[in-house]
């Protein structure tokens, strides 16, 4: 079976390190390149962070591309765990991190171009704010012809808001650059709040990171704890998501997956702004536009996640991780 | 005979579109103008339309050699809309040959980024005219927001600022087609002259106006004589007679005679929201926002003069600085 060809377009992120991990440990992906977009933190973290992830993850050969750095119209938001900024070096391993000095919105453009003339279009996983996808698919006709589907996290439906009491931080974060990607014809799968809700690492998943795991594996955990995701109040039950791994785990495993087709479109207007409305029912009479992940198989799924990311191997040139 | 001062470098981002292409002739025969390039952005056509509409202006200038870049094909967050008075090929009846040449390789936003970065890093700002939706302005800078560093200015025709609207009550076709990207560039902090309705209501085609412009005789004088007769609006009630607004070719006529123009500085915000008033152009002529008058509206315009200087160049045949 020949690699998927992917593109990762992120924001990290602790969650966004989950993605960018689970992609580098699966043979199943030709990860082609990361893209970075301001988002959960501003653009320079983003960066140094991705950069990061990278090198831990044994990608120090994916090129990482600059994207941008404020949203198409509205006024800038970060992420609710922006005070982790850039990692620490107490958290995250330092590791040289250069960006390819191209722009991420002319890589999407290029690569989906000459991907559309192959005839093998490329898969983007889309962990935050739309805003590169949005300003490269609407430059050229044939660059949505060239994404074969976007994987985004994004989304609130019966769940609610994380950022806003109805609207999850991407759609919130750039509501415009999703309304435009949403109209672009391009399939797209859809892991709103309620999906991403189900399934949440627990105290023993990061136990079990810590104990068994090889070094990229403790730092996440690591990582994964100074962020504090759990919300029992929320959630039922101890833990804490990670939404945007859910992307790749997706791709990986769809059949741990159920998914609903809908049409979906995003507010930017109003009160309600960034709020992403599903119609399962064709109530509103649009083409449908993407497939909804509604239900996941939590258990099997965490130990697949953390199975692969107990294989990933120590970086090389780790020493001054050594003393972790 | 050289032009006594350095000529102005610009380039010209359009949707022809008929008063872009009368725009862009005009600029071809200003020796005061160093055209660095024109991009092109769906509009009043779409983008395969307008991008042949350029090419095809272009030869019929005789400017087989100027890069012409498309750009966007849709606007930065709404469906398209489209023109209505220029007609289905966006030239109205001007029939001319089929372009010998196709678009340049770069695309209009990757031109305007390295142009404008280049333009930045020597010192040496361009003026950008504009006379479409704004969505490659709007977009470079998003990509590349630096660029602003090599923009002299943007002298733009859009908006209609106290005057009612032409696409919609109070919305300009320009902005009203990407509002999003009109709000981009109005809030970017560069300085921008705004061609309105309210100066381009003052240049009407009247029937007297397209006689003197024929009588120049020439190829270009009569493309634009026939591109006139169409134009015309037929709604004497909104005009008081014959005629339409010329709105694109004011823009390089701001820069050749300054002097025909009146303008008052004010800060101008983009309704974005209104149910009503989307694409509606809020100037704040008296300072009751925050935000700084970066922009100098154009209140009004010596039509005369303006349509002397057009048929003047139409007829003299004189051609541009070649980049």
């Amino acid at each position: 079976m020949t690699a998927l060809p992917l593109i990762i377009d992120t924001d990290p992120g602790v969650d966004d390190v989950a993605a960018i991990m689970l992609a580098a440990a699966s043979p199943e992906f030709d990860l082609r390149a990361v893209t970075t977009v301001a988002g959960n933190v501003p653009l320079d973290a983003v960066i140094a962070n991705a950069g990061r992830s990278l090198a831990l993850a044994g990608c120090s050969d994916v090129p990482l591309h600059a994207g941008a750095g404020q949203p198409l119209v509205r006024r800038q938001v970060f992420g609710r765990h922006r005070a982790l900024g850039t990692f620490g070096d107490d958290l995250m391993p330092v590791a040289p991190v250069a960006t390819s000095g191209r722009s991420a919105i002319d890589v999407l453009i290029e690569t989906a171009i000459e991907a559309a003339e192959r005839g093998q279009p490329v898969t983007v996983c889309a962990l935050g704010p739309l805003t590169n996808l949005a300003l490269a698919l609407v430059q050229d006709v044939r660059v949505a012809a060239g994404i074969d589907r976007i994987v985004v996290m994004g989304g609130a439906l019966s769940a609610l808001g994380n950022r806003a009491p109805w609207a999850d931080f991407n759609m919130l974060a750039d509501p415009h650059a999703a309304a435009s990607v949403l109209r672009a014809g391009v399939p797209l799968t859809l892991l709103p709040l309620e999906a991403t809700f189900q399934v949440l690492v627990t105290e023993a998943d990061l136990q079990r990171l810590e104990r068994v795991g090889s070094l990229p594996a403790r730092v996440f955990a690591r990582l994964f704890k100074a962020s504090d995701r759990s919300d029992p109040a929320r959630f039922g039950r101890p833990g804490g998501p990670v939404h945007d791994a859910l992307t790749v785990a997706w791709l990986l495993w769809p059949d741990l997956f159920r998914t609903q087709d809908a049409a979906i479109g995003v507010a930017t207007t109003g009160e309600v702004q960034g709020y992403l409305h599903a119609d399962f029912h064709n109530i509103g009479d649009q083409p449908v536009n993407a497939s909804v992940v509604r239900a996941v198989d939590e258990r099997p799924l965490l130990d697949r996640i953390i199975e692969r990311f107990c294989a990933l191997p120590d970086p090389a040139g780790t020493h001054e991780a050594a003393a972790l | 005979m050289a032009p006594a001062v350095q000529p102005r470098r610009i380039i010209i981002d359009c949707d022809p579109g008929i008063d872009d292409a009368i725009a862009l002739l005009l600029a071809f025969a200003s020796p005061e103008l160093e055209l660095r390039g024109i991009t092109v952005v769906s509009g009043n056509v779409p983008i395969d339309l307008t991008v042949r509409n350029a090419l095809q202006i272009c030869a019929l200038a005789g400017e087989s050699g100027l890069a012409v870049h498309a750009g966007c094909h849709r606007p930065l967050v709404r469906e398209p809309i489209r023109g209505l008075f220029s007609g289905p090929t966006g030239l109205g009846k001007l029939d001319l040959p089929a372009p010998t040449r196709p678009a340049a390789a770069q695309h209009a936003v990757a031109f305007l980024v390295e142009t404008l970065t280049d333009a930045a890093d020597r010192g040496a700002p361009i003026t950008l005219c504009t006379m479409g939706p704004l969505t490659n302005l709007a977009v470079a800078l998003r990509v590349s927001p630096a660029i602003a560093v090599g923009i002299e200015r943007v002298v733009m025709m859009g908006g209609a600022y106290q005057v009612p609207g032409n696409r919609t009550p109070v919305a300009e076709f320009n902005i009203l087609a990407d509002p999003h990207a009109a709000h981009v560039v109005f809030s970017s902090g560069l300085p921008i002259t705004a061609i309105g309705l309210d100066a381009s209501h003052q240049a009407l085609s009247t029937p007297d106006r397209v006689a003197l412009i024929e009588a120049g005789g020439g190829a270009l004088s009569r493309a634009v004589g026939d591109l006139l007769r169409y134009w015309d609006r037929g709604d004497p009630v909104r005009f008081n007679g014959p005629g339409g607004p010329l709105h694109d070719p004011l823009v390089i006529a701001h820069l050749l005679r300054p002097q025909l123009f009146a303008t008052r500085a004010a800060a101008v915000a983009v309704e974005l929201e209104g149910a009503l008033t989307l694409g509606q152009t809020v100037p704040d002529w008296f300072g009751q926002t925050e935000a700084a008058a970066t922009v100098d509206v154009v209140t009004e315009v010596d039509a005369n003069a303006f349509y002397g200087l057009l048929a003047e160049r139409l007829a003299s045949g004189r051609r541009r600085v070649v980049a």
